[in-house]
């Protein structure tokens, strides 16, 4: 018997429903369409459908096809009345039997909207005042081209997984996560929990889009350069998952505002570029007790970690008690990466996030996992939590802080190099070989010593003698300066700004 | 005894891969801990990252800077990674 057919006799729903058992099936939804006493505020004494059967009847065919490849259900049917029908007669029924009832529910409801939406059916209303009129179905495709009902999320594909199923479903509703960063790790993460229905999202970045985030940060497009990327994210996710609460906080994660975020979330997820926020959001998830999943990408390459409270996985500190410093590895602007990278390891993390949620084995735990994408060489380096803290609080970390504080007069200011050269500073051009073929320093005498071979051997530099750290904008010349000092050099400096800023 | 010899396998990630220029090494040594083999590395490469910065796993396990290194080793230098 076909899944959908029109009758002109009584539908029997009893043994419609008799076809749709299965031993497999869990559960039955069924809707009944009754024929109504009233229509627009008119009193109705009958009705009469009258359908276009060869087309009608091959569009309900389609609908119920429809429902079986959207929704993972055991069988469905829908039966149409034509003819005259009376006052609480079955006009139309749709039955569905699933696994589980989220499934039964939702396909029978998608069948009916769609055969309200999609049949060329007319009905002829008899009104008590003894006239009559022909109404249009409630909106044919065929006939007047309107507006579809707005689409709502279908979680169906996930909640097929025996690993999820509708209890699974709720508890990402349920869910709330922080993400600290929209950019590369950012984007397939905040696409994915948004996807998946996770109830809240709380979207943490101070940026603005800049033309050279799109090759990694597909979330974006061109036009939005220059707008406020939590804004950006949160709008596209909204137009993903309108059911979604999404929160955004246009501003830097730092020591002041850490505790206060992160206490809304029972989940936070680095989505950062640089240490100083990662150490900071590891240092609030451990003092708070919450869990948080760590990533960070390297041209080609990544790492990936989980922590948890209520396990023995190790946080960062354990790994690296003193924060690094920021400018002493390279960052995506410096190094250079590679646009899907971020997209996997994003990606690995919104894995880690919905594992972590739904409960589903294989979480990480007490391990670092490197993935090096040019080989798909994986490694996964046991990593328990350090002894300090083994059986409860990080003993390292107290209170939250901010980077480490530079050291007063690190940063020195000068309109020329040349005037830097009369106060008695010895210039040294720390940038990479290729930069500085591309601008060479003109007109000063100076040093060229790329940051890498200067770090690996300081004491190239004479003790007695002051001198001046120079990059293209400054940053990396005061994180050297400051690693210089702390390795014993005496009196090094950055210029302020640097090339850029003379 | 002459000092005894050892063959390792050492693989570099992210700043240390592109400052060894190679993503993994076999190597006989005669250093006898990690922080032996990390120093004579440095003489061989340009590492800008001192031993404190990273951490070193053996047989895909953090270990301490002073553990003793077996024949057939696998170490693994990692350095912090930051990008997102």
């Amino acid at each position: 018997m076909s899944a959908f057919r029109f009758s002109t006799t009584t539908i029997n729903v009893a043994s419609l429903r008799d076809a749709l058992a299965d031993p497999a099936a869990g559960g039955y939804a069924a809707f009944e369409g009754w024929v109504r006493n009233h229509s627009d505020g008119q009193a109705v004494t009958q009705l009469e459908y009258e359908a276009f059967e060869a087309l009608a009847a091959k569009e309900g065919e389609r609908i119920v096809d429809e429902a079986r490849r959207r929704f993972p259900i055991l069988k469905a049917a829908c039966v149409h009345r034509v003819g005259d029908l009376e006052i609480g007669e079955l006009a139309v029924w749709v039955g569905v039997s699933a696994h589980h009832r989220d499934e039964a529910f939702a396909a029978c409801r998608f069948i009916i909207d769609e055969v309200k939406h999609r049949l060329p059916i007319w009905k002829k209303e008899h009104y008590v005042s003894g006239d009559s009129g022909w109404v249009n179905c409630e909106r044919c495709a065929e006939h007047e081209p309107s507006p579809r009902p707005s689409p709502a999320p279908d979680y169906s594909r996930q909640i097929a997984l025996e690993g999820v199923g509708p209890a699974g479903q709720a508890k990402l509703r349920a869910s709330r996560v922080l993400v600290v960063g929209a950019g590369g790790l950012g984007a397939p993460v905040l696409s994915y929990l948004a996807g998946a229905g996770v109830g809240t999202i709380g979207i943490v970045d101070g940026d603005v889009l800049d033309a050279s985030n799109l090759h990694r940060q597909p979330l974006y497009a061109l036009a939005d350069i220059g707008k406020p990327k939590a804004e950006l994210a949160a709008a596209r996710l909204h137009g993903l998952n309108p059911e979604i609460n999404i929160r955004t906080y246009a501003q830097r994660f730092d020591a002041d505002n850490a505790s206060t975020l992160l206490s809304d979330y029972d989940l936070a997820i680095d989505c950062s570029d640089n240490f100083a926020t990662k150490f900071l959001l590891n240092d609030a998830c451990v003092l708070a007790g919450k869990a948080a999943i760590f990533a960070s990408v390297y041209q080609y390459e990544g790492q990936l970690q989980l922590y948890r409270p209520d396990n023995d996985s190790a946080c960062l500190r354990c790994l690296w008690p003193e924060a690094t410093r920021d400018g002493i590895v390279g960052n995506c602007a410096e190094a250079g990466v590679l646009g899907p990278v971020p997209g996997v390891l994003g990606s690995l993390q919104a894995i880690e996030a919905l594992k972590l949620l739904l409960d589903l084995p294989g979480q990480l735990a007490g391990e670092l996992l490197i993935l090096d994408l040019t080989t798909y060489e994986t490694r996964r380096i046991r990593a328990p939590r350090a002894e300090p803290c083994t059986g409860g609080a990080c003993a390292r970390i107290t209170a939250l802080k901010g980077p480490e504080d530079s050291i007063d007069g690190l940063e020195v200011s000068f309109a020329s190099l040349d005037r830097a050269r009369r106060a008695g500073y010895e210039i040294v051009d720390i940038r990479e070989h290729r930069e500085v073929a591309v601008e060479p320093m003109m007109g000063v005498p100076y040093t060229h010593i790329p940051m890498g071979s200067l770090l690996a051997d300081p004491h190239a530099l004479d003790p007695e003698h002051r001198y001046l750290l120079v990059c293209a904008r400054g940053a990396r010349s005061l994180a050297a300066a400051l690693e210089l000092r702390h390795q014993g050099v005496p009196r090094v400096y950055s210029l302020r700004g640097g090339i850029a800023g003379l | 005894m002459a000092a005894s010899t050892r063959t390792i396998r050492v693989q570099y990630y992210a700043l240390l891969r592109e400052q060894a220029g190679r993503n993994e090494e076999r190597l006989v040594t005669s250093a006898a801990t990690p922080a032996e083999l990390y120093a004579e590395l440095s003489r061989r490469y340009p590492f800008s990252l001192v031993r404190e910065q990273l951490k070193v796993a053996v047989n895909a396990e953090f270990a301490d800077w002073s553990v003793a290194l077996n024949d057939n080793d696998s170490i693994v230098f990692i350095p912090p990674v930051a990008g997102g």
